[in-house]
């Protein structure tokens, strides 16, 4: 540690300073310290000739480190940062110590802010000398970019990317794009249709030179860091010839085995070749294969399919030794949009889904509006006959500690859309049990009080339970909607045919594993964590991997979109800036005082190190393109043999023991 | 007699409590001048040895304050930090310290008043306390 | 103490250069770094300040495996001593394991008017006695407990295991609120200022509670005070190792124990083995265990090959391949348990054990136990 010749600059800040402190005093104290060659007082050190001190002294006087003594480093540390490297010295050979918003704005006592002021320097000097210069190193960014989930949220941020002529690989587990919106009917508060706004955009997507869509196909794994991650995609075998299949849907009209369609919530079939919808991109079928007679048989049976198909897309080559492709891509960052699950409302059992036949969901419901849906667009019973009053229950499994406390955003104005709809196509009495009204959007309170003057009838209260017991003879053959009408404060009971459940989004029941195949965070609630809530909110703790749509929490469609966008937006701009800093202050291993022992691995967040065989003996390595710094791993380590770069032990215990003067 | 001024440094992490700590300064709360911080990067980053180390070089109380879970720059770090916390309690219990000079706090960045709040109890519980016993050198024996 | 002092004080000046220890030393095996001889030859050529600022000077385990094989008697370990209290006057340390937390921990316990709090594990069901003339030293157990927490070790599963044999031979032992580390480590650290402070503390706690006898069961506590305490203060009362004690009660009481079905290996202990003799008592004890079968390891007694680290100093890459050698040899016997009589081999042990990455090291997973532990059990009740 020879030739150590420390420089001290303490700041006057005008009286800010040197109101409370005597700053000539500091610097002579400083002036006696070891190692210190230079100590000086200056009104603004971060003006240019405060700079300018440092600069000089570090050519005249061979000064090769520097204390500042001045304001918050939160607030200048980068300026003297800057200062020593524009005058030859490394940028991390500079201390800087809080003597403004630590001590004079917050002491009045001059003699004891002077001495508090004195201690700071000295164990700021203490510290520096400890400082090794550090290297800022950079990494290129690979301009590809994947999106995961091929929704509105990632088609919208794919599309983004991709019209900035960026190569975009978009994967999707669904046989088709188009997400939860594509099973929607009509979208509040506008009530335009959800297919007509949304099959351009499929299209789009579909047809974009630079989108790579690798529909019906999962991420496997995830490697790298930004800039350079290394992804494995499984497309599952469809066991037909994409190449060759143009979606004409001859043999789907002649397969003969059937099962309820995902996409029509079951309320239709589907058959074991199919596509899921009419609109679906790509438009090739699928095979179910384990519905399929041909497949089961092992060849011996049926064949339809093949006996129907012009195009030679189904022949038994691809039924039968078609098998899942892994794709490899390399990609520089990824955006994570996978969407929500609808809460599954049979874990209620007082509101009676899955027991009677006409207690739906939202999206059950949805599908019975739509035009291209199982009844056509017509509002039916079970029994084929108009409902005559339906109830619309909102916060089933929202707002409710049994189940998800948070409010899924998007209930209350679904439920008004379906009052009007119902109102509009079957003249039906509409009760809409709310506990809340939230129509806090964009033209969404209008909505509200257009529904209230059409004759809803809003009753104020959680619904207790849906009951098909009738006790008078008016509710004979009825469902009964039991509530406190907690506005008049009275028991109602309330006959209907329909009742349909507001069900909660809650996230996706994967979304654990899809948490740490990308390194994501999620809260108590199940969503995936943003870096920060209010002002990073698509960034995840994994630099270079975002999220956007009801992945990180409930959301309407333009909240969606707007995030999406966001998210490509932060893609694009690390594509444009083509590289990437690192944290210089990260941690390090000496690997003969390593033992190997994974606590490091064992503690990180952001699986920095990583413990690996070298020579047959067990040794730590740190990934420093994940490493953030925090020094968990280093308080973890059991033989010293991890330290942070610029936070090293040595460093601190130097500060700790100067500053207090016995 | 001058009064028994006690010494507490308190280790602060960047994002949340030195954040507060400056907030404080730059709304002009004041606070003793009995306590003087160490930045670390993160509360998870305080080794027990840094805190021992306070003790032997003087302290009479340490602070060891961050974020919060929800705040946490780098995630779990208050959750890291909670579990060395419980260690170095057990450790400085049995060396015969009194709970009070050892202390963990959450304050946030927005929290400049609370973080001179806690100094402030700091401050007074420790004059009622007197000096750290480790305060005495060694030599004298029994 | 000047170098030359030290080289005459430890006979380093009758090496032969034959490089016998370098042969034997375990730190050598796994660190090309590391050599006695060359350490020696440093010293003979009075190269002062390389020796002191060689961070090496911290490894030697002081496992006085040298000395024994040393055909000119160089007391090697005693001059390892020495040279680091030059080192230590310099400012110098190895690099302390746990960040340092246990010298600091030791330093603390030295200023003088601290008032621990020692004793809240201490269960009622074991009796101890304030005017014993028997005293069961229980030393650094309780501070390591949360510092081991998560390997896990529980050194004062140990220190009551202790209690319980003493209690079922009639004894109620004094067990002391105010002793302090035995300054063991801080002594072949070279910080001889708080060595002793805290041995003159201990010696006049235990010269004011009047007891004749001091039991220990950590062999680094007895050596301290059977070897080292009479060169700087005055101890009036015998000191002995839980070993020896049971041995000894063995032959004059007839002990009987309940039948153990274990087979188990044994681990000499440094301090126990080569520093002061004890081989026998260990191996007595077990064999009085019905049940108890013993199958040795290739390097025992004498030739026993040490727990790997020292002084919780220089707990490298190297000291690690020492204990995982080590444990593959106590595997190898096909024993199903580890015995040792030392909670710091046992500590070594189980650290050497922990794996907590994707990627996993060689199979070294066995049970480790204290003798004291074993007896306990064998004791019933």
């Amino acid at each position: 540690m020879e030739g150590r010749r420390i420089g001290v600059y303490v700041c006057h800040c005008g009286l800010n300073i040197a109101g409370t402190v005597d700053v000539e005093e500091v610097a002579k104290y400083a002036a006696t310290l070891p190692s210190v060659v230079v100590s000086r007082d200056y009104h603004y050190m971060c003006s240019d000739p405060g700079q300018a001190l440092i600069k000089d002294d570090i050519k005249e006087c061979g000064i090769n480190r520097v204390v500042v003594a001045s304001c918050s480093p939160r607030m200048h540390e980068l300026t003297f940062r800057n200062a020593c490297q524009d005058g030859g010295l490394n940028p991390y050979l500079l201390e800087h110590t809080n003597i403004r918003e630590h001590c004079s704005w917050v002491h009045e006592d001059k003699a004891a802010a002077t001495e508090k002021a004195k201690a700071l320097v000295r164990a700021a000097v203490k510290r520096v000398y400890y400082h090794e210069p550090l290297e800022v190193k950079e990494a290129p960014v690979n301009p590809n970019v994947l999106v995961v989930g091929g929704g509105i949220a990632g088609m919208q941020a794919a599309l983004d990317i991709a019209n900035g002529e960026h190569q975009v690989y978009l994967v999707e587990r669904e046989p088709s794009i188009g997400g939860h919106m594509i099973q929607l009917d009509r979208t509040f508060p506008t009530l335009d249709c959800s297919e007509c706004i949304l099959t351009p955009k499929m299209a789009e997507v579909g047809h974009h030179p630079f989108i790579e869509l690798l529909a019906y196909s999962e991420v496997e794994e995830v490697s790298g860091s930004i800039g350079q991650f290394k992804v494995k995609v499984r497309k599952k075998a469809r066991y037909i010839d994409e190449s060759k299949c143009v979606g004409c849907g001859v043999c789907e009209e002649k397969c003969p085995w059937k099962v309820p369609s995902e996409f029509e919530m079951g309320l239709a079939m589907r058959k074991a070749i199919y596509i899921p919808f009419a609109q679906a991109i790509p438009n090739v079928v699928t095979i179910d294969k384990d519905l399929c007679v041909y497949i089961q048989s092992g060849g011996k049976k049926c064949g339809a399919c093949i006996k129907f198909c012009e195009a030679n897309a189904v022949t038994p080559e691809t039924l039968l030794n078609q098998s899942d492709q892994i794709v490899e891509l390399e990609v520089g960052s990824i955006i994570v949009a996978t969407g929500y699950d609808q809460f599954d409302p049979s874990v209620v059992p007082q509101y009676g889904y899955k027991k009677y036949d006409n207690v739906l969901t939202g999206l059950e419901f949805e599908r019975i509006t739509c035009a291209a849906g199982p009844t056509g667009g017509k509002i039916l019973l079970k029994d084929g006959t108009e409902p005559e009053n339906v109830a619309i229950i909102h916060c089933v499994g929202s707002r409710d500690q049994n189940y998800h406390e948070y409010c899924s955003r998007v209930c209350c104005m679904y439920g008004l859309k379906y009052a009007y709809l119902i109102k509009e196509l079957t003249g039906a009495d509409v009760y809409e049990f709310y506990i809340d009204m939230r129509c806090f959007g964009e033209g969404f309170e209008e909505f509200y009080k257009r529904i209230s003057e059409e004759g809803i009838k809003f009753i104020r209260g959680k619904v207790a339970k849906v009951t098909d017991v009738a006790i008078t003879e008016e509710e004979k053959g009825k469902l009964i909607v039991v509530a406190e009408d907690t506005l008049l404060g009275s028991m109602v009971r309330v006959p209907v045919d329909m009742v349909i459940l507001c069900a909660a989004l809650e996230s996706r029941s994967d979304a654990d594993k899809v948490a740490s195949l990308f390194g994501l965070n999620r809260r108590a609630d199940g969503f995936f964590l943003a870096r920060h809530v209010k002002l990073d909110p698509v960034a995840t703790p994994t630099d270079g991997i975002f999220i956007a749509g009801c992945c990180e929490a409930p959301r309407d469609i333009p909240d969606t979109v707007a995030q999406a966008e966001a998210a490509a937006a932060k893609a694009l701009s690390l594509i444009s800036k083509g590289k990437i800093t690192l944290e210089a202050a990260v941690a390090t291993v000496d690997e003969a005082q390593c033992q190997g022992c994974g606590r490091c691995e064992e503690i990180c967040t952001f699986h920095a190190p990583k413990v690996i065989s070298k020579n047959g003996v067990m040794v730590s390595t740190i990934n420093e393109t994940l490493c953030k710094g925090c020094g968990a791993c280093a308080v973890a380590c059991p033989t010293g043999a991890i330290s942070i770069r610029h936070f090293t032990q040595e460093e601190i215990l130097a500060q700790v023991g100067a500053l207090i003067e016995v | 007699m001058a009064e028994f001024e006690p010494q507490i440094i308190a280790f602060c992490c960047n994002w949340c409590t030195y954040a507060a700590a400056d907030l404080a300064g730059t709304s002009r709360v004041h606070y003793p001048p009995n306590v003087k911080i160490v930045r670390v990067m993160c509360s998870g980053m305080v080794n027990p040895i840094y805190v021992l180390k306070a003790f032997e070089s003087g302290a009479d109380g340490v602070l060891v304050a961050g974020c919060n879970l929800v705040d946490c720059y780098y995630l779990d770090g208050p959750v890291k930090c909670d579990a060395m916390f419980a260690i170095l309690k057990k450790l400085v219990h049995i060396l015969g310290l009194e709970d009070e000079r050892l202390r963990r706090e959450m304050i946030s960045a927005s929290e400049g008043v609370v973080f001179a709040r806690v100094v402030e109890e700091m401050v007074e519980g420790l004059k009622k306390l007197g000096p750290a016993p480790f305060k005495v050198k060694k030599g004298a024996v029994v | 103490m000047n170098l030359y002092e030290i080289i005459q004080d430890t006979k380093t000046h009758y090496c032969l250069e034959c490089g016998k220890c370098s042969s034997i030393c375990p730190i050598s095996r796994y660190d090309p770094q590391y050599s006695p001889r060359v350490m020696i030859e440093d010293a003979l050529f009075g190269f002062e300040e390389e020796l002191i600022h060689n961070h090496k000077l911290f490894s030697c385990l002081t496992c006085y495996a040298c000395q024994l094989k040393c055909p000119s008697d160089v007391d090697y370990p005693l001059f390892i001593r020495k040279t680091r209290e030059l080192a230590a006057a310099a400012g110098e340390h190895g690099d302390y394991a746990h960040s340092g937390t246990l010298q600091s921990l030791v330093g603390l316990m030295a200023r003088s008017s601290i008032k621990q709090r020692r004793f809240e594990w201490f269960s009622n069901s074991y009796r101890t006695s304030e005017s014993s003339d028997v005293m069961l030293f229980i030393g650094c157990s309780p501070y390591f407990e949360p510092v081991f927490e998560d390997i896990p070790v529980r050194t004062l599963d140990i220190a009551e295991a202790s209690l319980k044999i003493l209690n079922s031979l009639g004894i109620e032992p004094l067990v002391h609120p105010d002793e302090k580390c035995c300054g063991h480590d801080a002594l072949w650290l070279g910080d001889m200022e708080t060595f002793r402070i805290l041995a003159e503390h201990n010696a006049a706690i235990i010269k004011e509670s009047g007891v004749k006898k001091l039991i220990f069961f950590c062999p680094e506590g007895y050596r301290t005070f059977k070897l080292d305490y009479p060169n700087y203060v005055k101890l009036d009362c015998e000191v002995m190792h839980i070993s020896e004690f049971l041995a000894q009660r063995l032959e004059t009481e007839g002990l009987r124990f309940n039948e153990v079905k274990k087979k188990v290996t044994y681990q000499d202990p440094c301090r126990l083995g080569r520093h002061l003799g004890i081989y026998d008592a260990p191996r007595k004890v077990l064999a009085s265990i019905p049940g108890i079968e013993l199958v040795e390891m290739e390097h025992i007694r004498e030739d026993s090959i040490c727990c790997g680290t020292s002084c919780f100093t220089n707990c490298d890459s190297y000291s690690k391949q020492i204990r995982v050698g080590r444990l593959v040899e106590a595997k190898a016997t096909g024993a199903e348990t580890l015995i040792t009589s030392c909670p710091k081999c046992q500590t070594h042990f189980k650290c050497a054990m922990v794996a907590r990455g994707e990627e996993k090291g060689p199979e070294v997973e066995i049970e480790v136990m204290d003798l004291a532990n074993l007896v306990a059990n064998a004791i019933g009740g």
